[in-house]
C-alpha cells in the first residue's frame, strides 16, 4: 500500500470513530491554516536554507554542514510519535 | 506511517548519494521510540521548542477549539515536546544541495495529506541530473 493509501485509511478509521464535533474542528483547523497565509512564509525553491545544528535520538549533534559532506540531504519535518 | 514509507525510500535515497533525516519538536527519548518502533536507519533530530522548524516558516500555535479537541484525545504537547509552547510544524519536505539550497520544496498545512516518498525521488533525480 502506498503513503497515500495508508493515510487515506487512517482518514477514513477517523471519519468513523471520532466524534462529528471533534471531526469538524479538525477540519476547520485545517482550513484555517490554509486561509492563514503561513503558506506564503515558507521556505521555497531556491532559498538558501536556515543552518541547524541538532541533537540526534541517541544524544549526538547533528549539523546541515556535515550532512551535506556528501551530497544533497532530504529533510522531514515530522510532528510526533503521538 | 510517513516515517516508515521514507526508510523504505531510504536505499533509493542513498544510492543517489543523498542523505536524509527527519526533524521532529520532540525530546530525544521519544524520537528513540519512534527510531526503535519502525526501526528507521536515519537519524530522528530533535527541534526544541520549534527553533529550526520556525526558521523554515513552518510553525503553527495549535490554540482553543483545536487544542482541546487534542487534549481530549489525550494528547498533551508539553510532555512529547518538553516546552509549554502547543506549537507544532506543518508537515514538509525538503531537498537541499550542496550549496544549502532549497531545490524541492513540499508544504501542507492538511496533516493527512503527504508526498509519496517515490515522488522525492524522483525529484532529486531532477536535480541531480541538472
Amino acid at each position: 500500500m502506498s503513503l497515500t493509501e495508508k493515510l487515506n485509511a487512517l482518514k477514513e478509521r477517523s471519519r468513523k470513530n471520532l466524534q462529528p464535533e471533534a471531526l469538524a474542528i479538525l477540519h476547520n483547523a485545517t482550513e484555517n491554516l490554509k486561509k492563514s497565509g503561513i503558506l506564503k512564509m515558507t521556505k521555497k525553491v531556491g532559498d538558501k536554507a536556515p543552518d541547524f545544528s541538532l541533537r540526534g535520538a541517541s544524544g549526538q549533534t547533528l549539523g546541515l554542514d556535515k550532512l551535506l559532506e556528501h551530497g544533497p540531504l532530504v529533510l522531514n519535518f515530522y510532528r510526533g510519535k503521538w | 506511517m510517513e516515517l516508515e514509507a521514507l526508510q523504505k525510500a531510504l536505499p533509493a535515497f542513498a544510492a543517489l548519494g543523498a542523505s536524509l533525516v527527519a526533524i521532529s519538536p520532540q525530546l530525544e527519548k521519544f524520537n528513540r521510540q519512534v527510531r526503535k518502533q519502525h526501526q528507521l536507519e536515519f537519524e530522528v533530530l530533535s527541534d526544541p521548542e520549534n527553533q529550526i522548524a520556525r526558521q523554515f516558516g513552518l510553525v503553527y500555535q495549535v490554540q482553543g477549539e483545536l487544542r482541546q479537541v487534542y487534549e481530549g484525545f489525550g494528547l498533551d504537547l508539553n510532555k512529547y515536546n518538553g516546552d509549554d509552547s502547543w506549537t507544532l510544524p506543518m508537515p514538509a519536505r525538503f531537498i537541499i544541495d550542496q550549496k544549502s539550497i532549497i531545490r524541492y520544496a513540499e508544504v501542507n498545512p492538511d496533516y493527512t495529506e503527504r508526498p509519496e516518498p517515490e515522488e522525492t525521488v524522483a525529484a532529486l533525480k531532477a536535480v541531480l541530473n541538472e
